[in-house]
């Protein structure tokens, strides 16, 4: 049984097993292959890695098709794949040209940037001595923001625009097969929330700040 | 609706005739970004106190969208890569 991020001393510690961890690195990795510079996805021939890598179809109603995703007005990013596009949003609504000229000059650096928390990610779970998880302060910034765009990329995946609906997928997975990827899909999403949750509210800041 | 005061100019004013016109940085709510994760990034991105962070996170949360920062158009473009990067959508522009 997992058990979430809690503050020890100037590190934050969990427990997930080999199967949690592997859960949670195998998505870091994939969203990794999405964001990194110049790189493509592959297909994996896992069904839910391709789901994920936006390649295999959730079925069961969902669909992950371009033309049912990109929003009005789209640019060449939104047109080439709906969950990087999340990951790199309009930046300016009001002004296309000023959001173009956003995208231009902070693209690469933002995927850096995105691509490096989700290495050191990688690096301090795959390192976990057995199921212990044990984060520096560096390593648990980088993983609470990799955490949010793993979560942001499935779900986008499974459709997730409104908070409508991710109370509609929930009911939908009540009345589906537990075997099928998108009960499973979401199963991976709520884990996730989760564990992201512990460790976000383990990594608050003290109360006092500037209110101006 | 109470939203973000403007922050201390560093310019002198009208040194700059940019500095007129504020521009502001709005963060819109989404589904999948968690309210502890919102005050995290906003105590952490801009030393807001706790009680200002949970202000504006529960300003995006039930109005759909907070200024969660004000100044010069390069500030508010700093800003919004820094809380993209983040995972948070974050747009800027100019406040009508």
């Amino acid at each position: 049984m997992a058990r979430g991020f809690q503050r020890k001393g100037s590190t934050y510690a969990a427990k997930l097993d080999d199967a949690e961890r592997g859960v949670v690195l195998g998505l870091m990795e994939q969203v990794l292959d999405l964001v990194a510079p110049d790189l493509q996805p592959t297909t994996s021939g896992d069904p839910f890695d391709d789901i994920v890598a936006g390649l295999g179809s959730l079925g069961a109603g969902v669909s992950v098709a371009g033309e049912d995703q990109v929003p009005d007005g789209a640019d060449a990013l939104t047109e080439r794949d709906p969950a990087l596009a999340r990951l790199l949003p309009t930046a300016n609504r009001e002004d296309e040209q000023a959001a173009a000229e956003f995208h231009r000059l902070t693209e690469h650096s933002l995927r850096t940037t995105k691509a490096r928390n989700l290495r050191i990610a990688i690096e301090a779970l795959a390192g976990a001595e057995r199921s212990r998880v044990v984060l520096t302060e560096q390593q648990a910034i980088a993983t609470v923001v990799a955490l949010t765009d793993v979560r942001l990329v499935l779900g986008e995946r499974l459709g997730l625009h409104t908070d409508e609906d991710v109370e509609r997928m929930e009911a939908m997975a009540e009345e589906l097969d537990p075997d099928e990827p998108v009960v499973y899909a979401l199963a991976v999403y709520d884990f996730l929330t989760w564990l992201q949750e512990t460790l976000a509210t383990a990594m608050l800041p003290d109360p006092a700040g500037r209110e101006d | 609706m109470s939203l973000a005061p403007v922050e201390q100019e560093e310019a002198s004013a009208g040194a700059d005739a940019s500095v007129d016109v504020p521009w502001i940085t709005l963060v819109w709510n989404d589904p999948v970004n968690l309210m502890s994760y919102v005050t995290y990034v906003f105590q952490s991105y801009f030393g807001y106190s706790r009680a200002k962070a949970e202000r504006l996170m529960m300003d995006v949360h039930h109005k759909g969208r907070a200024v969660v920062s004000t100044g010069p158009r390069e500030k508010m473009e700093i800003d919004t890569e820094a809380l993209q990067g983040y995972g948070l959508w974050a747009t800027f522009q100019k406040d009508e």
